[in-house]
């Protein structure tokens, strides 16, 4: 039987429900961020002179940095695995390898304190549970006071160079 | 107390409970004179009033459950006694949770203990919970019985789904220190989480607040391991309790309630056989071995199986030499491809293949024995083989060179 005092019931019911869903909607798109106050991908990292050849660690960053002569180039020291930071160790004979058609003086090797993953020198996963090499990020120089400037949003490829004048 | 104050045990005699028109209720009582007194005690107490009048003796059996449920029960319970008093003393911030923490831990009277206590409690309730899990399945108790109304798949569904959110309780819970082993935990755990197909990494960045863990993240732990998660697994729990009555009882009550049936001999076998043959769980047969003329199966069977278990064992035992110590070299040396190839062959090809045969062709159980030997026999032969050939000295040589030592992190 439909009739008005039925029609009046369920469209009570049915606006509760919907304020309650409505409601919930809400709460739940409240948890997601529309502002980050994650620490920005863009860093200034110093000025290049503050590097000396060969590798530098940025903790902050969880970067390695190399130079070689007036080229630079930055590997991350985050493990593809889960996320827990690598370790350098110096090689005791370093190797020239060619990398992407880039030849690439290989000085250390990286190790993964948490699974066990290794990585060569050019980031590449050796053995371990490591799914993919270490990201290569890229670097330029700051327009303003000639900084280094590492963009950790924008990974490139292992043929990456920043060669300086 | 002068001696012409009516005694007040008096009125709760038995004569007197058991007098028509005469009800004293009373709240509790460790030795109620009667039934109905026992069953006030349910009724009237807030505390009690979710129990059964009446519950079997065998459902108490220590040996059968092991408590394990109630024992799961009574550490949330001190989870959550001793998680109170933490909430007035922890602080969900970056820069004061590990200092708040460090002062619960050397400051505050009695901290170190409550705090102490809150941490044992949520280990120990992650194994009593997995435990009990085990204990549930082995006994069957996640089956329905004879009687009516019972949806007992519905306790395991629920159940299940609370051991689920302990994990997430204690997973939460672990970061709340905000320390290194917190951090490093939590990175991973939340990487692990990111690792669903598809909505993985929205799925972390949701969880997390974020793509670092920081501030927000520690206020979504924080909010889901005090008020959320508590209150959810609160409300299964209740509902896993009323469930439990509405399915019969506690532990053991099948067993307990139901008596042997007449007419066709059933033995007191319950195996899987007799599922797959029967309508029973039971094996039903034409002979009672159970009479009066039977020996205990147990001991004697068991000790028969124990016998021969030990002597073949006891003539693998070369075999089983060889394949720890040469399995272990080979590792060692880092040769470990070919041992997990070796474990697998002899596991599923041998031990598998040979039990699958046996029990195909009508062998009785004892023959798995053989089975095992095979699987030793073949594997210590596979294992000498590769020891003697000597590849193992050569796979180290493709790694690569040498180390010197690890580089200090410089100051940024």
């Amino acid at each position: 039987m439909k009739d008005r005092r039925d029609f009046l019931l369920n469209l009570g019911i049915g606006s509760g429900l919907a304020a309650l869903g409505a409601q919930t909607v809400a709460s739940m798109r409240s948890l997601v961020p529309n502002v980050s106050y994650d620490s920005p991908t863009t860093v200034k990292i110093g000025m290049p002179n503050d590097f000396a050849d060969g590798l530098k660690f940025l903790p902050d960053e969880r970067l390695f940095v190399f130079r070689e002569g007036n080229t630079f180039h930055a590997v991350s020291a985050v493990c593809t695995h889960l996320g827990c930071t690598v370790r350098a160790e110096a090689l005791s004979q370093p190797e020239v390898k060619t990398v992407e058609g880039q030849s690439l003086r290989l000085t250390h090797r990286f190790l993964c304190p948490c699974h066990g993953s290794k990585y060569g020198g050019d980031g590449s996963n050796v053995s371990g549970p490591a799914p993919k090499p270490l990201a290569w990020y890229h670097l330029s120089i700051s327009q303003d006071d000639g900084q280094l400037v590492v963009d950790l949003a924008r990974s490139v490829e292992r043929d990456f160079r920043l060669t300086l004048a | 107390m002068s001696t012409d104050t009516p005694e007040p045990k008096a009125t709760f005699s038995a004569a007197a409970a058991e007098a028509p028109g005469f009800h004293p209720r009373r709240f509790w009582s460790w030795r109620p004179l009667s039934d109905r007194q026992s069953g006030d005690a349910v009724v009237s107490n807030f505390l009690l009033h979710w129990f059964p009048a009446k519950s079997y003796r065998a459902s108490f059996a220590w040996s059968y459950s092991f408590w394990l449920g109630t024992v799961s029960a009574a550490l949330l319970l001190l989870l959550t006694v001793s998680g109170l008093p933490l909430l007035f003393l922890y602080i969900p911030s970056v820069e004061r949770a590990y200092a708040s923490v460090k002062d619960i831990e050397y400051v505050v009277t009695f901290g170190s203990w409550i705090r102490a206590v809150h941490r044992l409690s949520a280990h120990g309730m992650v194994i009593a919970v997995a435990l009990h899990l085990v204990r549930v399945y082995l006994t069957g108790a996640y089956k329905n019985a004879a009687g009516g109304g019972q949806r007992r798949q519905w306790n395991w569904v629920l159940g299940v789904a609370m051991l689920l959110i302990t994990l997430f309780l204690s997973f939460t819970g672990y970061l709340l220190p905000w320390d290194q082993l917190a951090f490093w935990a939590v990175t991973v755990g939340t990487n692990i989480a990111s690792s669903v197909p598809a909505i993985g990494p929205m799925m972390r960045e949701l969880l997390i607040g974020g793509r670092e863990i920081e501030q927000p993240t520690l206020i979504r732990f924080y909010v889901l391991h005090v008020l959320f998660l508590p209150a959810l697994l609160g409300l299964l729990f209740a509902y896993h309790m009323w469930r439990i009555r509405k399915d019969g009882g506690m532990a053991a009550v099948d067993r307990a309630a139901s008596t042997v049936p007449a007419a066709p001999v059933k033995t007191k076998s319950y195996t899987l056989m007799g599922i797959a043959r029967g309508a029973s769980v039971q094996v039903e047969a034409a002979v009672d071995e159970g009479g009066k003329e039977g020996i205990r199966s147990s001991p004697h069977l068991v000790r028969r199986l124990a016998v021969v278990f030990i002597r073949l064992l006891g003539s693998v035992q070369a075999l089983m030499a060889i394949e720890f110590t040469l399995g272990g070299a080979l590792r060692g040396a880092g040769d470990t491809r070919f041992p997990l190839f070796v474990v697998l062959a002899g596991m599923v090809v041998m031990r598998l293949g040979t039990a699958v045969t046996l029990n195909a062709l009508g062998f009785s159980v004892e023959w798995i024995y053989a089975a095992l030997i095979a699987d030793y026999v073949v594997k210590g032969a596979m294992l000498i083989w590769r020891f003697r050939s000597g590849h193992w000295k050569t796979v180290l040589a493709r790694e690569p060179a040498p180390v010197s030592s690890p580089i200090e992190p410089s100051e940024a």
